[in-house]
């Protein structure tokens, strides 16, 4: 059954893998009882840590922390389209490319797609953020790294590429936040950890929603509400940019679930405004010792012309050789 | 999507008419174009469906093969998907131009399928914790005109219906270890429920106005579309996955409206699929021939 990703990471850490490959759809169903269940739903963000500009090698970079999980955006400057159809294309192309890092995730086995369907639906959030006719015939890679996995991926890597955007300096139409809700069993989880989107996964392609025994599963009328919402908002105008579902919901619910994320996304609004103009300031206060320090600069070149002006090529040259206190000897 | 070149005119006109709710080829916002379906087709595979709707041409086969159960679901079979885009359907398509769109299909349909209420997985179950059967949806899209996601998800349900899985028999070896016989008679098979198979109904918006089953045409003057994933359970419709695509945004207002189209476009959707599939199985179906004499 060993196979090969699991050897290499046996030999790394063995204790979650073993965990792994023994779970029993019981091992779930007693994970749920032992998680901490909302009693009432607050949507307010998690603890939340965004950093604008940490890297010096490309433009627009961008840090963000949201509650465990830990990302990265790195947005490069627009490139010409290499595609042989580019003449068709009537509006700049984003592509986006989602990475885990070796250590984000215990399970190295559905990274792959994983990677993949992020990287899809972080693009389909972003294209109507950005200003796209502004660079026609041109592509625009953003590329996401998640440092560390413990839920709401999407959405957090959609805020984060929104700073990062804005880092760079591509023209966007609003700001955009993103949030993450699901419902399981009953219970709205606002901000799902890993855990919950694991159990709420598997339980998607799993038995347990049925009826694990399958006695009391042919209630049809009793139907275990399950799924998750993603919504990735533009608030000036109220738009949506993206809002993806999955699992099985009754539209009520969907509703129920869409609003709570909405007013996440609006205190994440004011968070991110908040930082990118610190950024702004922090940037300005730069500027202004960069300025500063050029002023000098000038100065003191304008001296030192000012002399050679007065003393002669000659002299100046006489003045500014400075003895060698070696030779001198 | 495929492209469509279009003048602004032309735009302009297919959009007072979405506003005049009377479209180019005279449908109002809320028809679809005519369907042609059939089932039963590709011999080889176990089930089969071509549609076509208008100029959208599909075709899917269903294959199944043997497998061993994820331990986490027991009891529960397995879903493949796969959506080739022939380059038959227009030249864009040739060497690797589709896999962007047709990985899009794929994603959205595994989203939908996803659900064990939405498709039911233990149906395809052979010997609990061992045994299942994986189904391989081969989706083969002939020709492109619009409206692919809700073509491409009504013939996998038909070609769902039409699937016959063989009956198997399972005979206990020794050390717990189970030994399958699969039915010879072609005739002798099972058969998938089909009531709460999701079918994908994309709303297309045009100007300020949410239409169904758009043209080529009509795709290329659309900002932003909504794919909603209807299942439909004791006559209560269901959302089983939606996303946005299309590169716009819409005011959540506009966005619960076209939620609402989709569902009740859905749910008349399904009802007549399913109704036509047993209207076509009721007429032209391979009826059961009594097996007489010893040539069984």
């Amino acid at each position: 059954m060993l196979r090969i990703t699991q050897t290499k990471n046996t030999l790394l850490d063995g204790a979650t893998i073993a965990d792994q490959l023994y779970a029993t759809p019981k091992d779930c169903e007693d994970f749920f009882e032992s998680i901490e269940k909302p009693t009432q739903v607050v949507p307010v963000p998690r603890s939340t840590f965004i950093r604008a500009g940490v890297l010096t090698t490309v433009r627009g970079s961008a840090y963000m922390e949201y509650g465990n999980t830990k990302l990265m955006a790195i947005v490069a400057p627009p490139r010409e389209l290499v595609r042989s159809s580019a003449h068709r294309v009537s509006m700049g192309v984003i592509n986006c490319y989602v990475n885990f890092a070796a250590f984000a995730t215990g399970d190295l086995e559905s990274v792959p797609e994983r990677e993949k369907h992020l990287g899809s639906m972080l693009t389909k959030a972003l294209e109507p953020l950005v200003c796209r006719n502004e660079f026609l015939n041109f592509q625009l890679d953003i590329r996401v790294l998640i440092l560390d996995d413990d839920g709401c991926l999407l959405s957090t890597a959609i805020n984060c590429c929104g700073v990062a955007l804005i880092e760079c300096g591509i023209s966007t139409y609003d700001l955009i936040t993103a949030s993450t809700a699901c419902i399981y069993r009953g219970y709205v989880f606002i901000n799902p950890t890993a855990k919950v989107e694991e159990l709420l996964w598997q339980h998607r392609g799993g038995n347990a929603l049925l009826g694990s025994s399958s006695a009391n599963s042919d209630k049809d009328n009793d139907i275990q509400e399950h799924g998750l919402l993603i919504n990735a908002s533009m608030d000036s105008f109220e738009q949506l940019a993206q809002c993806q579902q999955c699992g099985y919901l009754k539209p009520e619910t969907y509703v129920r679930l869409l609003d709570y994320t909405l007013e996440i996304n609006k205190s994440l609004r004011h968070l991110i405004r908040r930082v990118l103009s610190d950024r702004v300031k922090e940037q300005h206060l730069l500027d202004m010792r960069e300025q500063e320090e050029e002023r000098l600069e000038d100065k003191r070149l304008a001296a030192i012309i000012e002399r050679l002006k007065q003393q002669g090529l000659h002299e100046f040259i006489q003045s500014n050789i400075k003895e060698d206190q070696y030779t001198k000897k | 999507m495929a492209y469509v070149a279009l003048s602004e005119a032309e735009k302009t006109f297919i959009l007072h008419g979405v506003e005049e709710d009377f479209r180019c080829d005279g449908r109002s916002r809320r028809d679809y174009r005519p369907m042609e379906l059939e089932t039963g087709l590709v011999s080889n595979a176990s089930g089969s469906a071509r549609l076509r709707l208008a100029n959208t041409d599909i075709l899917v086969g269903v294959k199944t093969e043997i497998d061993v159960p994820n331990p986490l679901t027991p009891e529960f079979g397995k879903l493949e998907f796969f959506v080739d885009c022939s380059a038959n359907a227009t030249p864009e398509f040739e060497g690797r131009g589709g896999s962007d769109l047709a990985q899009e299909l794929i994603l959205s349909l595994q989203n939908a399928y996803e659900s064990p209420y939405a498709f039911d997985y233990r149906t395809l179950c052979l010997i609990p914790g061992q045994q299942c059967w994986k189904l391989y949806i081969d989706i083969l899209i002939l020709e492109c005109g619009g409206n692919l996601h809700d073509a491409v998800s009504l013939a996998a349900k038909a070609a769902l219906y039409n699937t016959k899985l063989p009956r198997v028999t399972a005979t206990l070896l020794d050390a717990g270890v189970t030994d399958l016989i699969i039915s010879d008679n072609p005739y002798d098979c099972t058969r998938i429920g089909i009531d709460a198979v999701p079918l994908l109904v994309t709303v297309c918006k045009i100007g300020d106005y949410c239409l169904v089953d758009p043209t080529a045409e009509e795709e290329v003057c659309s900002t932003v579309s909504m794919v909603v994933s209807v299942s439909m359970r004791n006559n209560e419709a269901y959302l089983s996955g939606t996303h946005m695509t299309g590169g716009g945004s819409m005011h959540r207002d506009t966005m619960l409206n076209s939620i609402q189209l989709g569902l009740s476009m859905g749910e008349q959707l399904n009802n007549l699929l399913v109704k036509m599939l047993k209207l076509e199985e009721e007429r032209v179906g391979p009826k059961r021939p009594n097996t007489v004499g010893f040539l069984k």
